[in-house]
């Protein structure tokens, strides 16, 4: 067992018990996927039975503290198609990458290097190199419940075979192509500082709850400063509280505090509104200098109510997003929940404004943006303190007791809220509350104690705070306004170096494209063979070797208009397979031909999964036979066929030769040899011959021997069969089956398809071959045919169908056709031709 | 509050423009010099004595352009003339092509103009087709007149450049010129779009009849 033994069990209580988690691996950074979100994986080898399976599972906290944190993302079979390795990353010694491929898939993680990285990867290939059985998908099926899951990749259900391996995967799936945008987005991230620098903008962030009082001039406040700054974001709470502000989300406030605000701008620059975003009271107008307004774009806001009912717009938050030059911003102004003991309301209201605010066409989360200011009247109060305790201390200017008993202080410390944001030094007496018009703490009868209500944060690099502060003269409100002056680098893009680093990065890419492209050699791509034969089988063996870095998978496919891969009489072991980086494969070619050619021609495609495709030529001269020539032909043919010249072959296959036989020699020749040697035989046709004696009488017959053969009876009963099944074409022509079936239970009619339809010669061989039969069943009680075997046998054969078995219900009708032949004297019906 | 889609972008899309794919294949005579060209193309090499291809070689490269980046998957297929029937499979769903002949040689520019015949009339209506006269470095025994080419090529509606592998000349120049007159709408370049043109055999959708021959 290894990885923390807690994160173990953590991650073990995800699975079932026969399901076992060997090793984890908690804090692997998943770089295919934006580098710069949550991309943080834990990665777990759990084993059932005898096989193995990668496990990536997306965890809420890292380390995991329960089940329920865990998310399995994908799932990756340790079968024949997964792989792994590691590499180095350049100047970088605490890390390494570890990369898991499985087909196309790859999936690279970054690692630290250290015990639990090295411990984890040498169990994942130990898991990898044990093979106790043969990978079946069938020891895979205990992942098949995972199946549902989303994004799982898990290619089970891909099997090569299922379904033609296609090309559009080339595509898309290959090597690092697969996530080829967020690869090209990740590699620029990491060479941003080489195409960007950091600028400087001063930005004004403004907060005050207004009190629902109409607006007054806001210049001592927006344009305290010497210089104009380059954004504005001015946050109002409390801008209405009229009921109609509140049911229907209608004021007219908006409308004038936005002019108001327009009016007091600093007088030395122009402004230009990126966004102006209000939910009920809560208001926020984000403004920019009009010269860097070009560079603003992918502008969004959001709001999210969390007051009454936990979604009402008398509390909650605003949002404003945009991307300047080459950063993102987002500004989030908020009411929170108000009253002094409320403050746990307060962090659950921050809670929900991070959690509900969805910029939807730009999919960032508030935290996600590089940088975000956070504003508003925050509501937490001064507890511990009494409100004399806390005015003593004002006044004497001894802030610092009353900023301990500061609420978001002390929430911000138990990292309940706020608590990976930035805040400067107050340095100025609470901003809450105030008698109206005055600068005098509450003197009503509630005596409300003075509170830091108002506040901005900021997360973020580069941001410098210049200033923080509340204005004093601002008085028409409870609240004083809060503004602080931040210095903030944005980073701009040097298009010039961007486009130079963008090609670097993509040239860079290809070039890796190409070189983990799958690569394989083949040791001839010509494959002949010797003079093939009928029923000879011939085979040859070409090696496919695996020469590029990553598993080929490699397949022959089909070319267009082919309905297969290959010709029928060529077959190939194994036409589709994987081979691993440095290993071969052998692939065998075997040619047995059936077919009467002359020659074998062919040329295959090879195809790589992903990659190129090599073209294989299979040829061979074929030797003419017998067994694949036409009756006619045979009839015509006054020497054995393999010694005729090619004059006396052109002559028998046009009909001019000068010799016609009633009979081919050749079954004259093994009929007469069964007739001679085998009327006596038990089970003449029953069993089966040796291929080598097959071959033998193939040579007797095409090169014709005055010797009679010595093989066994069987084979020369087996070569008859034979004979009659590859013929060029059936004794019985096709077209003629249908009526034979027809008449098959009446003689007469059955004799007058043999009279009148069927040709001369084929009728010659149909009476010749039923007479001979019938010799046999004369010797039945020595040999022990019966009538209806060899009428079954012989009946499929005679009226063999254009594709073998094609219509095994014709059957019986062949056999009855056969049968009255068989058992009728129709020796008047034989023909003599005449020169012979 | 942790963003677990992964779907977050980088702020720099104005920059980055898109990138489309595109299927390209060569075709031409054997010897003219289509996988020089590739080579010179994609890895910058030339090798005087290039292997003969057997096959359909593939390589992808990617030229960036002022809006676009176009990224090329390149088919360089066999020119030997059995091989002749196995073309369709390469150029069928091909958004380009260039066809390549060599100046020395009248007879290759012959076969090229019925490359660019089969092509008009069998590969994709609106395929954007380059005509390559390569070798240029060897000007010096040309047989096919610029000038006739560049009327064939005006006629016929291609893009014409006379290129050598050996020298590099135009060897970019000619992918570029096919990369800004591609169509860079969203159908033709969003990945897999362009990319679907690599199915092999069309009707292709259902399991294939593999394995029938064997017996």
């Amino acid at each position: 067992m290894l990885g923390d033994q807690n994160e173990l069990n953590v991650v073990q209580s995800k699975f079932s018990s026969n399901e076992l988690v060997v090793a984890v691996h908690t804090n692997a950074l998943l770089l295919e996927q934006e580098g710069w979100v949550d991309n943080r994986r834990i990665l777990a080898l759990v084993k059932h039975e005898f096989s193995f399976a990668l496990f990536v599972i997306l965890s809420v906290n890292i380390p995991p503290v329960s089940f329920s944190d865990l998310t399995i993302e994908r799932i990756i079979p340790l079968d024949e198609c997964f792989l792994c390795d590691t590499e180095p990353i350049p100047q970088d010694y605490q890390n390494i990458i570890f990369n898991i491929y499985y087909k196309t898939l790859i999936l690279p993680f970054k690692v630290e290097i250290s015990t639990e990285s090295s411990n984890f990867a040498s169990e994942v290939i130990t898991a990898k190199e044990v093979k106790p059985v043969e990978y079946k998908d069938c020891i895979f099926a205990w992942l098949d419940k995972y199946k549902d899951l989303d994004k799982i990749v898990m290619d089970l259900n891909e099997k090569l075979g299922d379904f033609p391996l296609t090309r559009q995967k080339n595509g898309q799936g290959q090597g690092i192509s697969g996530n080829r945008e967020s690869f090209l987005k990740y590699q620029l991230t990491l060479k941003e500082p080489e195409f960007t620098h950091q600028q400087e903008f001063t930005i004004f962030i403004g907060t005050w709850n207004v009190n629902g009082q109409p607006p007054t001039a806001l210049r001592k406040w927006l344009s305290c400063d010497e210089e104009p700054p380059d954004i504005y974001a001015v946050g109002f709470q409390e801008l209405d509280l009229r009921k109609e502000a509140f049911l229907w989300n209608e004021t007219t406030r908006e409308e004038e505090w936005q002019k108001a605000v327009m009016e007091a701008v600093h007088p030395n620059a122009k402004y230009r509104c990126v966004a102006l975003v209000r939910l009920v009271g809560i208001q926020l107008v984000v403004l920019i200098n009009s010269k860097h307004y070009q560079h603003v774009k992918n502008v969004a806001i959001d709001t999210v109510g969390t007051g009454i009912l936990g979604k009402m717009g008398n509390k909650g938050g605003v949002s404003v997003r945009f991307e300047l030059h080459n950063t993102s911003l987002c500004f989030v102004n908020s009411h929170l929940a108000a009253h002094v003991e409320e403050y746990e309301r307060r962090n659950q209201d921050y809670h929900d404004i991070n959690l509900r605010t969805n910029f939807r066409r730009h999919p960032l989360a508030i935290r996600d943006h590089d940088q975000v200011y956070w504003l508003g009247d925050l509501n937490y109060r001064i507890t511990d303190l009494t409100t004399d305790q806390v005015k003593y201390y004002l006044s004497k200017s001894n802030l610092e007791p009353v900023l301990l008993a500061d609420q978001l202080n002390q929430q911000r410390i138990l990292c309940r809220v706020l608590q990976d944001y930035q805040e400067g030094d107050i340095t100025f007496i609470p901003t809450y509350k105030y008698d109206l018009n005055s600068d005098i703490f509450d003197t009503s009868e509630k005596a409300r104690a003075p509170a830091w209500t108002d506040r901005i944060l900021w997360r973020g690099k580069g941001i410098y705070q210049s200033a923080y502060r509340s204005h004093m003269e601002m008085r028409i409100s409870d609240h004083k306004p809060v503004s602080a002056l931040f210095k903030s680098q944005i980073s701009v893009i040097d298009q010039a170096k961007y486009r130079k680093v963008h090609e670097e990065v993509l040239k860079r890419m290809d070039k890796l494209e190409n070189e983990f492209l799958p690569q394989v050699t083949i040791d001839s791509t010509e494959v002949t063979f010797e003079l093939v034969k009928f029923r000879e089988a011939q085979y040859k063996d070409i090696i496919i070797a695996n020469t590029g870095q990553v598993l080929a998978e490699f397949e022959f496919i089909r070319k267009p208009n082919d309905t297969s891969y290959c010709k029928e009489w060529l077959r190939i072991t194994p036409y589709i397979g994987c081979i691993k980086p440095g290993e071969k494969c052998d692939i065998r070619f075997e040619v047995n031909l059936e077919q009467p050619l002359e020659e074998l021609y062919d040329i295959l495609v090879l195809h790589l999964s992903g990659g190129k495709d090599m073209f294989i030529t299979v040829s061979g001269k074929c030797q003419r036979s017998c067994f694949t020539t036409s009756i006619s032909t045979l009839c015509r043919a006054p020497i054995p066929l393999l010694n005729l010249n090619p004059d006396q072959l052109q002559h028998a296959e046009t009909q001019q030769s000068p010799v016609l036989y009633s009979v081919p020699r050749e079954l004259w020749l093994l009929v007469d040899h069964l007739y001679r040697y085998g009327l006596k035989t038990k089970e003449l046709f029953e069993l089966n011959a040796l291929n080598e004696d097959i071959v033998r009488i193939r040579d007797w017959l095409d090169w014709g021997s005055l010797d009679p053969i010595s093989v066994p009876i069987h084979a020369v009963a087996e070569a008859l069969l034979l004979f009659l099944s590859y013929t060029k074409d059936p004794i019985i022509p096709y077209h003629l089956h249908d009526a034979c079936i027809a008449a098959s239970s009446n003689y007469q009619s059955c004799k007058q398809i043999i009279v009148q339809k069927l040709p001369d010669l084929e009728r010659n061989v149909f009476l010749y071959l039923c007479m001979f039969l019938q010799e046999l069943l004369k010797h039945s009680n020595e040999n022990g045919s019966d009538v209806k075997t060899l009428a079954t046998l012989f009946g499929d054969i005679l009226l063999r169908d254009p594709v073998r078995n094609s219509r095994p219900q014709a059957n019986r009708g062949k056999a009855s056709f056969l049968y009255h032949f068989l058992v009728n004297d129709q020796s008047c019906l034989l023909i003599v031709p005449n020169n012979k | 509050m942790a963003n677990r889609t992964g779907t977050a972008q980088r702020p720099n899309g104005q920059t980055q423009g898109k990138i489309c794919q595109f299927k390209l294949v060569l075709l031409g005579e054997s010897a003219v010099g289509k996988s020089s060209l590739v080579l010179r193309f994609v890895k910058g090499q030339f090798h005087e004595y290039q292997e003969s291809t057997i096959g359909a070689a593939f390589l992808t490269q990617t030229v960036c352009l002022d809006d676009t980046t176009v990224k090329f998957e390149i088919w360089d297929t066999a020119g030997q003339e059995r091989y002749h029937s196995l073309a369709p499979m390469y150029y069928r769903g091909a958004q380009a092509a260039i066809v390549v002949y060599d100046i020395t040689n009248q007879d290759t520019f012959g076969r090229a103009k019925t490359w660019v015949k089969e092509l008009q009339r069998q590969a994709s209506p609106n395929i954007v087709i380059a005509l390559a006269g390569n070798k240029q470095d060897l000007a010096n025994k040309r047989m096919v007149e610029f000038e006739e080419a560049h009327a064939y090529a005006d006629e016929h509606g291609l893009l014409f450049m006379e290129t050598s592998a050996k020298t590099a000349m135009n060897v970019n120049d000619i992918f570029l010129a096919i990369a800004k007159k591609l169509p860079k709408n969203e159908q033709a370049g969003a990945p897999g779009g362009g990319g679907q043109g690599r199915r092999l055999v069309d009707g292709d959708t259902g399991p294939k009849a593999a394995g029938n021959c064997c017996k």
